[in-house]
């Protein structure tokens, strides 16, 4: 296997022999190593729900950031890279305002995905204002917002293809939440459902224990807006969660993240 | 006076009577533009003259610029500038299309506008704007802008050589300024007409720049609907 690849795997403009993009493969694989994301779009709005690693007790939790908001109707959770993300939830903002000050108008979900997934192919371009990245992004992104279109979800992964759904897992317990979701989300359901369900598979697959501190949680809905949930409401939602049976949790079948790497 | 010849004076090579030949821009063409917008309409009308100086380039120019479905543009002053904005609007709301999917709504193409021309600040466009149509919810609504991008939102406006002289008709026809004991109310489609036409007329008497006819555009939810009028030809 590492012999067909090791020609090709070192340019990130080089396709190999049978047509692929090893550096863009890679990058998405490294999606793999990143804190498991979950977004959930009803007819009511978006949630989005995070899990952050909290790798050792002298951390302060408060400063992983991993939901953000983008402008008034658009939030993003990422997993990754967080260095990368910033670049690419700072583009995201930039056009947002940069489409506000031209049109007077929210700019749409799709729209703001299309311009991020710009940057994130921008990898190994090179011209007379300098080079851009080196690398592919290594970032998947969900973008939950509200526009003319009502409530929707985006996700996009490090070769810069984005797609809408109504439910998905990025990180490294996507595989099993992602599952989850598919047996469990149905197109009539509530906020309040979505929340639980979000918060009842997060607590499936994360390896540590489910806790107020550990996760981030967002709503958007037509009404409130971006909406970021305080360490009370969590606690609020995680009160009304079911325990979970011992062979209900699929946590430890993917290994950890590097360690010193935030991802 | 005669020419002295002196070797000290740096100015010595000009000669008496030489003239500083300037170069200048703008040509100012005339036209004038009327928009009056009502609940669920928007009428945009503009003269067909165009002209510089004492003379006429042609009588049926029409400076209305259907933009979508929704929104028309009236352009007066300089007409090589206007022709100029109108194409690279175009350019830009058909970009606008592909890179969003959607056609480009009367207030945000009335927002873009005011950018394209203040970023002009220093060499602006030497065009009265005036932008009349349908917003998102299908209320009429008008738009006026100053050359550098200054842009108001209205019900009424007029602009060009004959602004001034038109202007405080519609303040007082239809905005009811300075008028006691009247119930303010939206105007009509058809007072509406019957307002613009007048004023047309009574302009092309003070105005030269102002006459031949008027070209009328009425924007409902239904379509666009064209109108003519004659107005005096001298």
């Amino acid at each position: 296997m590492f012999l067909t690849r090791s020609e090709y795997d070192r340019g990130v403009n080089t396709f190999s022999p049978e047509g692929r993009l090893f550096q863009v493969e890679y990058a998405i694989e490294a999606i793999k190593l990143g804190s498991t994301a979950i977004g959930i779009c009803t007819s009511e709005g978006v949630v989005l729900a995070v899990e952050k690693r909290i790798t050792s007790p002298l951390m302060e939790p408060t400063t992983i950031e991993k939901i953000v908001e983008v402008d008034k109707h658009i939030g993003c959770a990422v997993s990754g890279l967080m260095a990368d993300s910033r670049t690419m939830l700072d583009r995201a903002r930039v056009e947002c305002q940069n489409h506000w000050f031209v049109y007077n108008e929210r700019m749409a979900v799709e729209s703001v995905a299309q311009a991020v997934s710009n940057l994130a192919i921008q990898f190994g371009d090179s011209d007379d204002d300098g080079g851009a990245m080196s690398r592919p992004f290594g970032v998947a992104i969900l973008f939950a917002g509200c526009d003319e279109k009502g409530p929707q979800l985006f996700h996009m992964d490090p070769s810069g293809t984005f797609v809408q759904f109504e439910a998905k897992a990025i990180g490294s317990g996507s595989e099993g939440a992602q599952q989850s979701l598919q047996e469990m989300y149905h197109k009539s359901m509530t906020l309040k459902e979505a929340l639980t369900t979000a918060l009842t598979i997060l607590k499936q697959v994360m390896e540590e224990k489910l806790s107020s501190t550990n996760v981030e949680v967002m709503t958007m809905t037509p009404e409130k807006m971006f909406h970021m949930f305080s360490r009370e409401e969590v606690e609020e939602i995680l009160g009304t969660l079911a325990p979970i049976s011992k062979e209900d949790s699929l946590a430890g079948g993917v290994s950890t993240a590097r360690e010193g790497v935030s991802a | 006076m005669s020419s002295v010849v002196d070797p000290f004076n740096k100015f010595s090579y000009m000669e008496s009577g030489s003239q500083r030949q300037h170069f200048s821009p703008y040509a100012d063409n005339g036209g004038s533009v009327v928009a009056i917008a009502g609940e669920d309409y928007a009428i945009i009308a503009a003269d067909t003259r165009l002209s510089s100086g004492f003379s006429i380039y042609t009588r049926e120019q029409s400076k209305l610029f259907q933009l979508s479905e929704k929104t028309i543009l009236g352009c007066s002053g300089c007409w090589c500038d206007t022709l100029t904005l109108t194409r690279v609007l175009d350019a830009r709301m058909q970009m606008y299309y592909h890179e969003h999917q959607k056609l480009m709504e009367t207030p945000a193409v009335a927002q873009m506008l005011s950018t394209m021309l203040y970023y002009k600040r220093f060499f602006p466009y030497y065009v009265s704007n005036i932008l009349a149509g349908l917003d998102g919810e299908g209320k009429g609504c008008v738009y006026s802008y100053d050359p550098i991008g200054h842009c108001e939102k209205s019900y009424f406006r007029a602009g060009g050589s004959a602004g001034a002289l038109l202007q405080p008709l519609l303040d007082n026809q239809i905005g009811f300024h300075n008028m006691e004991k009247v119930t303010v109310a939206p105007v009509p489609v058809e007072k509406a007409l019957a307002i613009l036409k007048d004023g047309f007329i009574s302009a092309a008497e003070r105005d030269i720049y102002t006459g031949d006819s008027i070209l009328i555009k009425i924007i409902t939810k239904d379509g666009i609907k064209d109108e003519s009028f004659q107005l005096r030809k001298d």
